[in-house]
């Protein structure tokens, strides 16, 4: 039976500095340690195939939402056989719905027509006309909306091209003139009307 | 002879039936008084080849907004006044009796918008070809924003001659206020137009989306 010289436990153990070993046992000490050393590193037992594989078989399946979201983000290559007649009368197709609704928005204008816009900003008002020359003066036949409620009135309107005098009247009663008008002429009345050019818009 | 007595017979029935179709217009628009008094007003201006139009839609204006029937009168008055100013303006520049109802009014917007009568008169010198609306707006938006009336109308004179159409015109305006907007003063904001002319920024349209949206004014609600 082999003795194993105390000072080397000591070594080992820290209890003894390196320097008062003896040359001859420090060989022994260092081969000693180094083997510790890679002891401490071999990691654990390793998992085997057979229970890797069971634990993927008892993993739940992914959801249909999960299925769909990977179907759609995975990449896929797709053919796409084209033939040139199809797809130009394709193209003629949708030029001519494109024109044909294009034609077909909004009102028809008369070569002597144009579009007048009024637009004023009245927070707290419950209604707003256009009234003027192009009416008679009469409150009524031009509403202006504020469809988004955020105060400002709009209205846009086909009228005969010419000039025209007009003011607000806002909650039926209160005339205010349009302050976003560049043209004003004073009234007769202690007030001033705005003037609105409306262009041909066929020119 | 058979044409000429037709031709009295309407001219003869003409007036009392425009009369009664101003009156229609106006009962129940304007205080019942001062329909007599504007009635008269505007069968003068009939009588001396005024337009009355502009008188009658004063009247409704004053109906609508509810003023007194002598403030009614008296706005009328004020308007048959500037319109014999605006045909005595067209006269006195060249344009030969009888004038045009359009350019008389066109005149008398002009005069109400602060134009001194003399670069009234200037204008249609040089702008011979009737409509002259928009030369006159054209040279009227310069003034409102403080332009010297004698450069603004200048400018337009040039732009005409220089070949603007004159359904252009109202753009050669907007181009001059634009450069005012950058900056530059207004004596070189015209400068940098009248170099430029014939040539101008492409007028802005109604975009799609709002011709789209547009709407014909529905019928006037009754008086």
């Amino acid at each position: 039976m082999n003795v194993i010289d105390p000072r080397i436990h000591q070594a080992l153990d820290g209890e003894l500095a390196a320097e008062a070993v003896p040359a001859d046992l420090r060989r022994t000490v260092a081969q000693l340690a180094a083997a510790a050393d890679l002891l401490a590193a071999v990691p654990g037992p390793a998992v085997s195939v057979e229970s890797r594989v069971m634990a993927a078989i008892r993993r739940p399946a992914p959801s249909p939402a999960r299925r769909a979201m990977r179907w759609l983000v995975t990449p896929r290559a797709i053919i796409l056989r084209v033939r040139p007649a199809w797809s130009v009368a394709f193209a003629a197709v949708v030029a001519a719905l494109t024109l044909f609704t294009a034609d077909h928005e909004g009102p028809v204008l008369a070569e002597h027509e144009g579009i007048a816009q009024f637009v004023g900003r009245f927070p707290e008002a419950q209604s707003v006309h256009a009234v003027g020359t192009f009416n008679d003066w009469r409150p009524g036949s031009i509403a202006l909306e504020d469809q988004d409620h955020d105060g400002v009135w709009r209205a846009t309107v086909v009228l005969p091209a010419g000039t025209y005098e007009y003011m607000f009247v806002v909650d039926g009663e209160r005339w205010v003139p349009d302050h976003l008008a560049e043209r004003l002429v004073a009234d007769e009345f202690g007030r001033e009307n705005s003037i609105v050019i409306v262009r041909p818009a066929r020119r | 002879m058979k044409g000429w007595v037709v031709l009295a017979c309407a001219a003869f029935l003409a007036v009392p039936l425009a009369a009664q179709s101003v009156r229609g217009r106006l009962e129940g628009r304007i205080p019942s008084e001062a329909i007599p008094p504007v009635d008269s007003l505007i069968q003068f201006a009939s009588q001396e080849g005024l337009p009355t139009e502009p008188l009658i839609q004063k009247a409704l204006e004053g109906g609508a907004k509810h003023a007194a029937a002598p403030r009614i009168v008296a706005a009328v008055q004020v308007s048959l006044g500037q319109l014999r100013d605006a045909r005595d303006v067209l006269v006195r520049a060249g344009d030969q009796p009888p004038v045009l109802p359009a350019e008389m009014t066109t005149v008398a917007w002009a005069l109400r918008r602060g134009l001194p009568a003399p670069v009234v008169e200037r204008v249609v010198a040089a702008v011979t070809r009737p409509p002259r609306a928009a030369a006159m707006h054209a040279v009227a938006d310069l003034v409102a924003h403080r332009f010297d009336p004698d450069s603004a109308a200048g400018l337009i004179i040039e732009a005409v001659r220089d070949g603007v159409p004159q359904e252009r015109l109202l753009d050669v305006s907007t181009a001059v206020l634009q450069q005012v907007q950058r900056g530059y003063t207004r004596a070189e904001a015209l400068a940098i137009v009248r170099r430029g002319l014939p040539n101008l920024p492409a007028p802005s349209k109604p975009t799609r989306g709002s011709v789209a949206g547009a709407r014909r004014p529905s019928s006037p609600a009754p008086p």
